[in-house]
Order: C-alpha cells, then structure tokens, then sequence
C-alpha cells in the first residue's frame, strides 16, 4: 500500500541517531533528520562538544553559534543542533536521575494522546504523478481512506488524525472530510495541504468546512500574510508549521493575528529550550503551541511525548508517524493505546536503544572522541 | 512550572533581619528529606514556599538552579543603581505594552512576579521580543541579590542586570552552590530559626 500527500510519497525515512556520552559514563540519546546534509553536519559540530557541560546546554547552543547553525546552514544547521541538544538534555536528566519531563518542567502527565496521519489517497501500488492523479478523479476512492482511518480505530484507538492532502482537487478534500467526519463524529481531525492551495481557493474550502467542526487546519495556504487573512475567514482554528517555524517568525505572527496553533516541531526550531521558550511566548499572547512529528523513531517520539507532559501549554495531541514504521531503534516497544502513548518510567527519556534493531537498519556511523558504546 | 519536587513538608518563619525589616523564610523539605530554603521580604509567603522548593530540588541533585533550568549565560551579572520604577506584576499590561513597543528593558522585581515559572515566562518573551530583563533587588538585601544572580544567570540578553535602589558593587558573582546559591549564614538571626521536625 502506498500512501500519498501533498508534499511526497514515502516510503521509507532516514534519521540521524545521535549517543552522547558524558566523562561520568552516562550516554544521553538524542535524534534528528538523516539527510546527508544533516548527517554531515551533526558530525562537524559533535565535535565542538567533547569538553563542555552538558548541564549548561544554553552554552552547547551559543558555543556552536548562531551564525553557524542558523544563518550559514538554515534549517538543516537548527535540526542538527536539535539532534546534539536533545542528547545533552537526555544525558543530563540521566545524570540527575531526573525524567526528562521534570528537567524541562515538570511531569505533569503519563499519557499523551497522539495523531494518526492520514494519507491524501491509498494507491495499491506506486506509480507515476498520473496514476495519482487518475486516482483522485475517483471521488469512490476517498472511501479507502476512510476504511485506513477506521482500521486506525480498532487496530490502536486513534481518537485524533490529520488528512494530509494532495491539494489536487478541493472537492476530493471536501468529500472526504466529510466522509471522515461522518465516519468518526468525536474524532479530532486536523486537515493539512500543506499550504498547496491559493489563499482564495483555500478560503473558500476552510470557510465549506468549517461546519465539521476539524480540530484546526494546518497550513491550508500560505504565506503569514495569506493563512492571516484566511485566518480572519473561518472559525476553525488555523495552524502552521510552515511559516512559524524559528525564533524570528514568531513575534511577526502575534502582531499580525496569523494563527492560532504554532504545530512547532521540536528539529525546526533547534532543540528543547528553543522550543520551550516558543510554547510560553506563544501561550502568553493567546496561541497555542503544538507538537510536530513527521516520521521519527521511537527516540523523539518519546521525546515529544516528554515536552508535551512537561509543559502545560501544550493542550493538542501530538503528531506521530512511528506507528507507521516497520522498524524501530528502541529496546522498549513504544505503542499507541487508546488513542496515546505512555511516558516511559526511569531518568532522561527513559529508553534504551536496542543494538540489534539499531544495526539492522544502520546506513554509516561515525564515532567522535571517547571510547566505543 | 513550580518545581518538579515531591514536597513532603513545607513550612514558613517570620524572621528580623538585621535591618530591621521582616523576613517570610520558608523551609521544604522534598520526599527524600532534603531541605530546601526560601525568603522574601515582601511578605508574600508563597514567593519563598517557590524558592525553597526549587533549592530542595537543586540541593538534592546537586545542582545550582541554572542547571535545572537549561544553564547559563553568564557567571557574573552586572549590578547597577537604577532609580526607575519597576514594572508592575500585570501579565496583561506586561504584554500589551510589549507588543505596543513601550519597553526596551524590562525590570521585573521577581519577588512581586511570585515565581521562577513567571520570571521564566517573562524571559522567554522578552528573549522572543529581544528585550532583555533587569531583575529588582527591592531592598538591596544580600539574599535578594543572590536570588536574581541565580535567576540571571539563566536570561538571554547580553544587557541583563540586577538593579537595586543603593549604591552597590559593580557586578555579583552567579553561584554555583547546588539550590539557589544564597548563602542563609549572612542573617545570623537565620541559624536561630525552629523548623518544626
């Protein structure tokens, strides 16, 4: 089966794993996207890190410097400092003998409850962008989707999803949002095009669906300036995690009213504390921060799920792909129940990895200073 | 975010100081019998039941309060005579007044802002503002001035400072004592307290 969305068909997804090991001998975990840019990256600046404090991660984050992981290398520079900095918290809070919850704020929660994704359309087999399309101007074919999400239902008792929409047809979406709607009357749907759609067009459909009463659109257009004027359209609540995605964007967003959700994903925005200051800043003018996951390991999975126990503002479940995976890295299975995921007991994120399942999948590893795990 | 410290016992002492003013001192002590200390003298008992918490919290990891908060900036914060008042503890104006642009420096007397979860709040928008914070000793005393060096050390903003209504040294060192780095032994009157239990 092949799931498509607006943005890509995957099929597979690569990750950086990052162990950090600290002079007392714990090792903290942390994770990150595993393009070869990052993948890179994440090498040259582990090896800043041999010889500092990991109690003082604001340090890890200026030493490494702000022209060095944010304006020369973008997105890719923040999701690697995210990766190191979620190793260093993880290794800290095991030193301390802390959960990570209580070591970003405090563990307030057991269990979050998580989003399943919902492909745009189910294709029986990967083709080209016309089988796709050919796919979609079959209005019967939403029903596929429908049965994914229902099987979601009964196989983990997802309560809340998010339709990731080709934006090849509004009237595809229309219909199915309906059908999922109808299909499960309590559940929370969040309907993310991944802002394909113009700001008119996208009005228009935000304002035919505003009756179903959807958790928040994500990203139905863009820019700040369209998903603001959009935002003034509808009575939805409308999110992003396109346009508010670094510290910069976020003042710019509170003055122009441009959303109400900031989907905040913990490798846009360059680690825990980047993320943490995001959430209350966020919260103290009205938004309300939420987490973002794209197709993790269980490592920042249950990361998130420690950011979202952690803090209060964080009221939205969070995304998660990793029920999707076929493999994990972890020694702990983590498993949707009900609809959420438990915190795992024990210090930092309370995990372990799995040697075995992480060799299994390993493409290259690169180990800088200290000794061998 | 008060801290995340299983408080087994929590108690409040009025005490003189050597001033002559009134002190609210708060003890907690957290499950595993660890003490943690807490003041203020501005009477608001529950400023000081905060402080001590985080202390426990820290004494009992080892820990000054900047590592449980994500670390430090700075090891010494600069101390500066400022005769302006501080801002009042209004969220509401607060952050009206922030997006109108009325603030560059915001002086927040962390004793009437009630806790390190509200100072917390306040830096991360200032840090998103870029304002930086000058935190008030009201009344110059040491402790006072303790307390903001260890909440400072964990602000962004290159103009952080404590600010005090004295004349005063040029700058204080940020402890990296576990807890909140006050040094209880400069009020004799503190060693004289009866903790119950």
């Amino acid at each position: 089966m092949v799931h498509a969305g607006s943005m890509y068909v995957i099929q597979k997804t690569e990750r950086t794993v990052v162990e950090l090991t600290l002079e007392n001998g714990v090792t903290g975990l942390g994770e990150t996207w595993g393009t070869p840019d990052v993948y890179s990256l994440a090498q040259r600046f582990a090896k800043e890190l041999p010889g500092k404090d990991a109690l003082n991660r604001f340090a890890l984050r200026d030493f490494l410097g702000k022209s060095t992981y944010d304006n020369r290398f973008g997105r890719n520079g923040l999701a690697t400092l995210a990766g190191l900095d979620l190793a260093a918290w993880d290794a800290t809070a095991r030193s301390l003998k802390m959960p990570l919850a209580e070591l970003i704020g405090a563990r307030k929660r057991e269990s979050i409850d998580v989003v399943s994704t919902l492909p745009a359309a189910i294709l029986t087999k990967a083709g080209t962008r016309k089988d796709l399309t050919d796919h979609l101007d079959v209005p019967a074919n939403t029903r596929l989707v429908v049965e994914f999400a229902l099987e979601q239902v009964r196989k983990s008792g997802f309560r809340s999803f998010k339709l990731k929409s080709a934006a090849y047809s509004p009237e595809w979406d229309w219909k199915l949002l309906n059908e999922l709607r109808e299909a499960m009357p309590k559940a929370r749907i969040r309907f993310d095009p991944n802002a394909n759609y113009g700001v008119a067009t996208a009005t228009e459909l935000c304002r035919r669906l505003d009756p179903l009463g959807l958790e928040f659109f994500e990203d139905p257009t863009g820019e700040l300036e369209g998903i603001a004027r959009l935002k003034a359209a509808v009575k939805t609540p409308v999110a992003t995690n396109m346009w508010v995605v670094k510290d910069e964007h976020l003042v710019p967003a509170i003055r122009r009213k441009a959303v109400d959700v900031v989907l905040g994903d913990l490798f846009m925005w360059g680690g825990i504390d980047a993320w943490r200051r995001m959430a209350r800043t966020a919260h103290a003018f009205g938004l309300k921060p939420a987490l973002h996951s794209v197709y993790e390991t269980g490592i920042a999975t249950v990361a998130n799920l420690h950011i979202a126990s952690a803090l209060p503002e964080v009221e939205y479940p969070n995304d998660s792909g990793l029920h999707f995976l076929s493999a994990d890295v972890l020694a702990e299975p983590q498993q949707v129940k009900d609809g959420s995921m438990r915190l795992p007991p024990g210090p930092g994120l309370g995990v372990t990895l799995d040697r075995n399942k992480l060799e299994k999948v390993t493409l290259e590893t690169t180990q800088i200073g200290g000794r061998q795990p | 975010m008060a801290a995340p410290v299983s408080i087994a016992h929590t108690h409040v002492h009025s005490l003189r100081v050597a001033s002559g003013a009134e002190a609210l001192v708060a003890r907690v002590l957290d499950a595993g019998g660890m003490a943690g200390f807490g003041f203020t003298l501005n009477l608001d008992a529950g400023v000081a039941r905060d402080m001590a918490a985080w202390d426990a919290l820290g004494r009992a990891r080892g820990v000054p309060l900047h590592g449980l908060l994500g670390g430090s900036y700075r090891k010494t914060v600069k101390l500066v005579r400022d005769g302006v008042p501080a801002i009042p503890a209004d969220w509401t104006a607060l952050r009206k007044d922030i997006l109108d642009g009325r603030h560059e420096l915001l002086r927040i007397d962390p004793f009437a802002w009630g806790s390190v979860e509200m100072v917390q709040t306040i830096a991360a928008v200032a840090a998103a503002f870029d304002l930086c914070i000058a935190l008030l000793a009201p009344n110059a005393h040491p402790w006072e001035i303790q307390y903001c060096a260890a909440l400072a050390a964990t602000l962004r903003g290159e103009d952080t400072r404590i600010i005090v209504r004295t004349d005063a040294a040029k700058e204080v060192n940020v402890s990296e004592l576990p807890g909140i780095g006050i040094d209880w032994s400069l009020e004799p009157s503190f060693k004289k307290i009866q903790w119950r239990n």
